[in-house]
């Protein structure tokens, strides 16, 4: 990674300070998204004010689907990220 | 900042460059990530939502989609960093066999 192995420690926590502040941005964004995403596919019928009990249901399981696959990928990720990175350590030639 | 063997290197990345990079690294893999989660659910988890739980199929499909979403990834960089190499000619820095970013 470029320029962090040069990091000192004052540096490091400037670092570490920004990467908290995208981490709230992207939670936020994330929730938001989830949102949008479970309203949009459960919430249909609207001869009503309250939420129907089936669409109460279908967003429980929607936000609990998307949570469990969300970190599975995550998973996933990880495990490629760290192939990726062995990899690219044996074949870099410079 | 100061210059390496008398002139001849270039000056230190000043700190808030360094930082600058380390932060822009990170946020390319973070978006690759968001865009992964993006695709990957629109892709293999279906909008009925039956149960709460994964079931088989969509596990096997969210762990195939991120194989190939990295797959695609690399296969797309190689070939811009040879369009890249093609152009500038084929003389300098030839083989671009297996590199890729980070």
């Amino acid at each position: 990674m470029a320029g962090v192995g040069g990091l000192n420690a004052a540096e490091q926590r400037e670092l570490q300070g920004r990467m908290e502040q995208k981490q709230m941005k992207d939670f936020m964004n994330m929730y938001s998204n989830l949102v949008q995403r479970c309203f949009n596919d459960c919430v249909n019928d609207f001869t009503t004010k309250s939420l129907l009990g089936k669409e109460e249901s279908c967003v429980m399981r929607c936000v609990d689907k998307f949570l469990k696959s969300s970190e599975r990928l995550g998973e996933r990720f990880q495990e490629q990220n760290a192939q990726m990175a062995q990899q690219g350590g044996m074949n870099a030639g410079r | 900042m100061s210059f390496l063997f008398g002139g001849g290197g270039r000056p230190q990345p000043s700190s808030a460059e360094k930082i600058a990079a380390a932060e822009a690294e990170i946020e390319m893999v973070s978006n690759m990530f968001n865009q992964l989660v993006d695709t990957c659910t629109k892709k293999c988890i279906p909008n009925l939502y039956r149960e709460a739980d994964l079931n088989k199929g969509e596990s096997v499909c969210l762990d195939r989609c991120v194989a190939k979403f990295f797959e695609v990834n690399v296969k797309v960089s190689e070939k811009m960093q040879g369009e890249a190499a093609q152009r500038q000619g084929g003389a300098m820095g030839g083989g671009g066999g297996g590199s890729m970013f980070g």
